[in-house]
């Protein structure tokens, strides 16, 4: 079962988050102060952690720092009330491998410990494949089946990336950020237009959709059975 | 701490204070100061004459006893009579001494003691043979005839001792009158100035008791105290506005928020009393969800906002490559262009590159090109070029919507404004803020040009050589 360590001082967001972990299928242990939370992310040896960055005791960004120091590089997803896109540099910076600011839908967040926990290997393929679907990096050609797809380089972008995390719910903060190096959220609805084009290449009119979209949360790429 | 020190003491305009103003203790040390000048410059009066005086007078005697010598035996003596006499003064002292000290004539008692013979004139005592006791003070010279008998020559110098009386006379009455006048010059400069500070103390008073339109006094533009009043009062001619304009934004800021926070109550509300399936329920808590986001968007906005006004980060700045970065913005936003059926181009001629902040910059870019393309109707055209002008690279978005008027011009910089043809399109009024705010952390010049067709541009000046 896959263990997530909270670091969280407010009781009730903790609640929360546990129950919504829990329900699934993590094994959560919650911690309220810095210091308690460091120990238990020595001993129980978690696959992910999740730390608010103020904390009692000893602020979240020291307890990634004192982890980091300690050749622990379980993957971290700060947690903040602080938006600022400097304090966001700064807890990346700090060891910290996404950073989530306060108040979140848990979907985002949730999506986003299991990105940190599927971080994709960087592997030198040069040819992605989900199901029928196949992009050539050299040739930077996509075909599914028999049929060429015929991507602009925007779109291909947009695609590789879901490949490369098939079956996993990508949230529309997570494409801007990591797709479009976004640091801020856009007036309009960047990624629903972009990924509206992008399905209309990769899903034909009579084939099975393999670009699903999640209500309320994000999209996801998977096979067609 | 003057201020707290006023305001315990409010009216102790007393003795103690008044001596120990400032001003006062310049006044005595003006006032001692020239009194100290005055005594030396007449004590260099009363030197100067006195040695004019001795000077005229050694000149006199040399002139006289020169003359007296050339003159034979008896000649001499009827000369010293004669020259005695015309003394009406009693000043001159004359006399004819024997080898052996014995007076043949004149009025001189005896020949002063200590008195050098054929020698430029000396400062001795003398007595006259009416007055044996009584020695004069007097500037003598001898000398010494042929025949072996003593000339002597002398003249009373007590007068210098009267010029000194007069000049210690002058100075008293100058002096004293000068200095008193110091001293209440001092104390009218030194109450006036109390009298100012005091009347500045009530005024900043009233000031922190929350009457933001009250002002400094001032006469006029050229005294130092006056243009203090002035800059101060500039200072609080521009905080009044701050803080009015903060006011506005407040009341703005509530309103904003109230309106989805609202919305997302009546929902829940309703949905608690009315719902009677978990479809009904979930539909209001999607209503409700939208309308808790759409406050938080706001509140994401405005601090991001403050966020830029903030910021002196221009220790993050680098070469941005604008042809590039403007076709990436050109490239994210075609599809949401090519939805509308509006044609999105860039043109670049040029590599032009700036000093900055890529990903402000981007920002910036992007809500204006969102922008254009939002007020833009379908079949239009937006615009994105690169171009030098003068010493200055320009970043120019045009498009083909309506455009903005004059007036609405200045409206639009304003927090949240939304024009009433922007009340149905999303969005929480910020944006051009933002862009505001990031051309003016970078040093660049933001111009909205008035009329159908908005021309927006983002001025960026050479970095001076």
């Amino acid at each position: 079962m896959t263990k997530v360590l909270l670091i969280e001082d407010d009781g009730e967001t903790a609640e929360e988050i546990t129950a919504e972990l829990a329900e699934r299928g993590f094994e959560v242990e919650w911690s309220a102060n810095g210091r308690e939370g460091l120990d238990k992310a020595r001993n129980l040896r978690p696959d992910a952690m999740i730390v608010d960055r103020l904390l009692p005791g000893m602020d979240g960004l020291s307890v990634i720092e004192t982890l980091r120091k300690e050749q622990v590089r379980t993957p971290v997803l700060v947690l903040s009330a602080l938006g600022a896109v400097d304090d966001r540099v700064r807890g990346l910076r700090m060891g910290g491998d996404d950073y989530l600011t306060k108040p979140f839908a848990v979907v985002e967040l949730i999506a986003r410990i299991e990105a940190l926990l599927r971080r994709p290997v960087e592997s030198r393929e040069t040819l992605l494949r989900v199901g029928q679907l196949e992009l050539d990096l050299i040739e930077r050609s996509a075909r599914r089946g028999d049929r060429v797809i015929d991507l602009l380089p925007r779109e291909f972008r947009l695609l590789e990336y879901m490949m490369r995390r098939s079956d996993q719910l990508l949230t529309r903060a997570m494409l801007l950020e990591e797709v479009w190096n976004y640091k801020f959220v856009p007036a309009t609805n960047l990624v629903d237009v972009h990924m509206g084009r992008l399905r209309h290449k990769v899903d034909g009119p009579d084939e099975t959709p393999m670009i699903q979209n999640v209500r309320g949360a994000g999209f996801i790429l998977r096979a067609a059975s | 701490m003057a201020v707290d020190f006023m305001q315990r003491h409010p009216n102790t305009m007393g003795q103690w204070q008044f001596i120990r103003s400032n001003s006062f203790r310049w006044a005595l040390a003006v006032a001692g100061v020239l009194a100290v000048f005055m005594i030396a410059l007449f004590g260099f009066i009363y030197v100067k004459i006195d040695n004019y005086l001795i000077e005229r007078t050694d000149r006199m005697l040399g002139r006289q006893i020169a003359f007296m010598a050339t003159l034979p035996m008896e000649r001499q003596l009827n000369a010293i009579e004669d020259h005695l006499r015309q003394d009406s003064r009693g000043v001159q002292f004359a006399g004819v001494f024997g080898s052996d000290g014995r007076r043949l004539a004149g009025n001189m008692e005896r020949l002063p003691a200590g008195l050098k013979i054929d020698a430029p004139a000396q400062s001795v005592t003398a007595a006259r043979v009416d007055q044996p006791d009584h020695n004069h003070s007097v500037r003598a010279i001898a000398k010494r005839m042929p025949n072996g008998n003593v000339l002597a020559i002398a003249r009373n110098v007590d007068e210098t001792k009267e010029i000194s009386h007069v000049v210690g006379e002058a100075l008293a009455f100058g002096l004293l009158p000068a200095f008193i006048i110091c001293l209440l010059a001092g104390a009218w400069l030194s109450v006036r100035a109390q009298r100012q500070v005091e009347e500045v103390n009530q005024r900043v008073q009233r000031i922190i008791a929350g009457d933001l339109r009250e002002r400094l006094p001032y006469r006029d533009g050229s005294e130092p105290f006056s243009k203090l009043a002035v800059i101060v009062n500039g200072m609080l001619d521009e905080m009044e506005t701050m803080i009015n304009a903060l006011a506005g934004v407040g009341n703005d800021i509530a309103h904003d928020l109230r309106t989805p926070l609202t919305r997302a109550r009546l929902a829940l509300e309703r949905g608690r009393t009315h719902a009677t399936s978990l479809e009904q329920l979930q539909t209001v808590a999607d209503k409700a969800i939208a309308g808790i986001d759409q406050s938080l968007t706001i509140i994401t906005a405005l601090l991001r906002l403050a966020e830029i006004e903030n910021s002196r980060r221009s220790a993050g700045f680098g070469i941005v490559r604008l042809h590039e970065m403007l076709r990436e913005v050109c490239d994210i936003y075609e599809p949401i262009a090519e939805n509308k059926n509006i044609a999105l181009t860039v043109h670049a001629e040029h590599e032009l590159n700036v000093r900055g902040d890529r990903d402000l910059l981007i920002e910036a870019v992007t809500n204006l090109v969102d922008n254009a393309i939002k007020f833009t109707p379908e079949g239009g055209k937006v615009d994105i070029e690169l171009l030098r002008n003068g010493n200055e690279t320009v970043i120019r978005i045009v498009d083909t919507g309506s455009g903005i008027t004059a007036e609405e011009r200045d409206a639009v910089l304003r927090r949240f404004y939304r024009s009433d043809k922007m009340r149905n399109t999303p969005g929480v009024g910020l944006g051009l803020n933002l862009v505001a705010a990031i051309v003016k952390l970078h040093g660049f010049r933001l111009t909205i040009h008035p009329g159908a067709g908005c021309r927006v541009e983002i001025a960026c000046p050479d970095p001076e050589a």
